[in-house]
């Protein structure tokens, strides 16, 4: 299995925020070392290695996690808590998870 | 699951087109699990335009914060009546809701925004509800959120809410449309409606984080009007993302 992570360089040059509250989480987890490529989408260079990968996989969101694993169609995702409990088979708090939710989907709001 | 998101991606070009009523014609044929959600506002539209296509096939839920004004639960009975459903009103986990008000108080929005309050009364219940079926409606408009740079697909492929190693499907028929447009529908087909809007509620929400706008105003100014408007800023932007 190969796990690539691809986050966001915004516009300004700077990681955008859920990037860099997705890595810190990461990090106080100890996940980084589950990660085999990290890699930039840069808002400012549609061919970075990130915008190559978001145009193929029609991802509109970041950070992203591409998972292949052998003989398989690649799996994309998009939500974290879903990363670490579907792919690193982690546990994740209920609160956290929605909201992330709320917070990647602002259209939940008018339901 | 990329397969599945192509073929959702070309669905939503074919779809786009079409008018709400094809969208849901289009949704009810293809699923037989499949629940509209209701907010008690002018997304009674959804149940009018299912109920004239196959009233059978009408299932329907709506999300009780708790919190909602007196004629919004008026406003819910007297759409079940009129159209003879069933509504299933889902609410809260009663712990969570109960550990939240105990350490903050009923009123914590106003000071720590709304998001920590909707993920507990509107999200967590809307994610058990939606773990029940394959596919789901709901009113979302592109129009109702001015500056999000996420457009509101027709259909599309809903990950945050999908059980795991699952698909689930949601459709968005009036995405395309705009407010006076669901009004036309309304006033033409006497569609009930809730009484608030005759009072300045433009958009409808919990009786706490919504007010009445006036003239000129975009209804997303009835809602959260306390909060500094944010933008989203996750997404990739499509101008870079698009070959
Ligand atoms: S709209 Fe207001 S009261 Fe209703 S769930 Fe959200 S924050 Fe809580």
């Amino acid at each position: 299995m190969k796990i690539t992570l691809v986050k966001k360089i915004k516009l300004d040059g700077s990681l955008c925020r859920k990037c860099e509250d997705v890595q810190q989480k990461m990090e106080a987890a100890d996940q980084m070392s589950l990660i085999d490529e990290v890699l930039l989408a840069d808002e400012r260079d549609a061919s970075s290695p990130g915008m190559v990968l978001a145009r193929r996989y029609n991802v509109d969101q970041a950070p992203f996690f591409v998972v292949e694993r052998e003989g398989l169609q690649p799996e994309i995702y998009t939500v974290y808590f879903k990363f670490v409990k579907e792919v690193l088979n982690q546990k994740t708090r209920e609160e956290d998870e929605l909201k992330e939710i709320l917070n990647d989907n602002p259209d939940l709001d008018f339901l | 699951m990329t397969a599945n998101l192509l073929n959702t991606l070309d669905l939503d070009r074919e779809l786009s087109d079409q008018s709400p009523q094809e969208i849901i014609a289009y949704a009810l044929e293809q699923f037989d699990n499949i629940a509209i959600s209701f907010s008690g506002a002018e997304d009674v539209v959804l149940i009018d335009m299912a109920h004239r296509i196959n009233p059978e096939k009408v299932q329907v839920f709506s999300l009780d914060t708790g919190r909602l004004h007196a004629e919004t639960y008026r406003f819910i009975e007297k759409v079940r009546e009129h159209y003879g459903i069933q509504i299933d009103v889902v609410f809260p986990d009663a712990y969570a809701v109960n550990n939240m008000v105990r350490e903050k108080g009923l009123f914590s929005f106003y000071r720590d925004g709304h998001k920590e309050c909707c993920s507990i009364r509107k999200i967590g219940p809307l994610r058990r509800k939606l773990l029940t079926v394959d596919a789901w409606i709901t009113g979302q408009r592109r129009d109702q959120s001015p500056g999000t740079r996420t457009a509101i697909p027709v259909i599309q492929d809903d990950k945050a809410f999908a059980r795991p190693d699952d698909t689930l499907t949601k459709f968005n028929p009036l995405a395309n449309w705009s407010s006076n447009q669901v009004w036309e529908y309304i006033r033409s087909n006497n569609v009930p409606y809730n009484e608030l809007h005759d009072r300045g509620y433009i958009s409808i929400g919990c009786e706490p984080c919504t007010r009445a706008t006036g003239p000129g105003q975009h209804e997303r100014e009835g809602r959260w009007w306390w909060e500094e408007a944010t933008m989203k800023e996750c997404g990739l932007h499509s101008v870079n993302t698009q070959k």
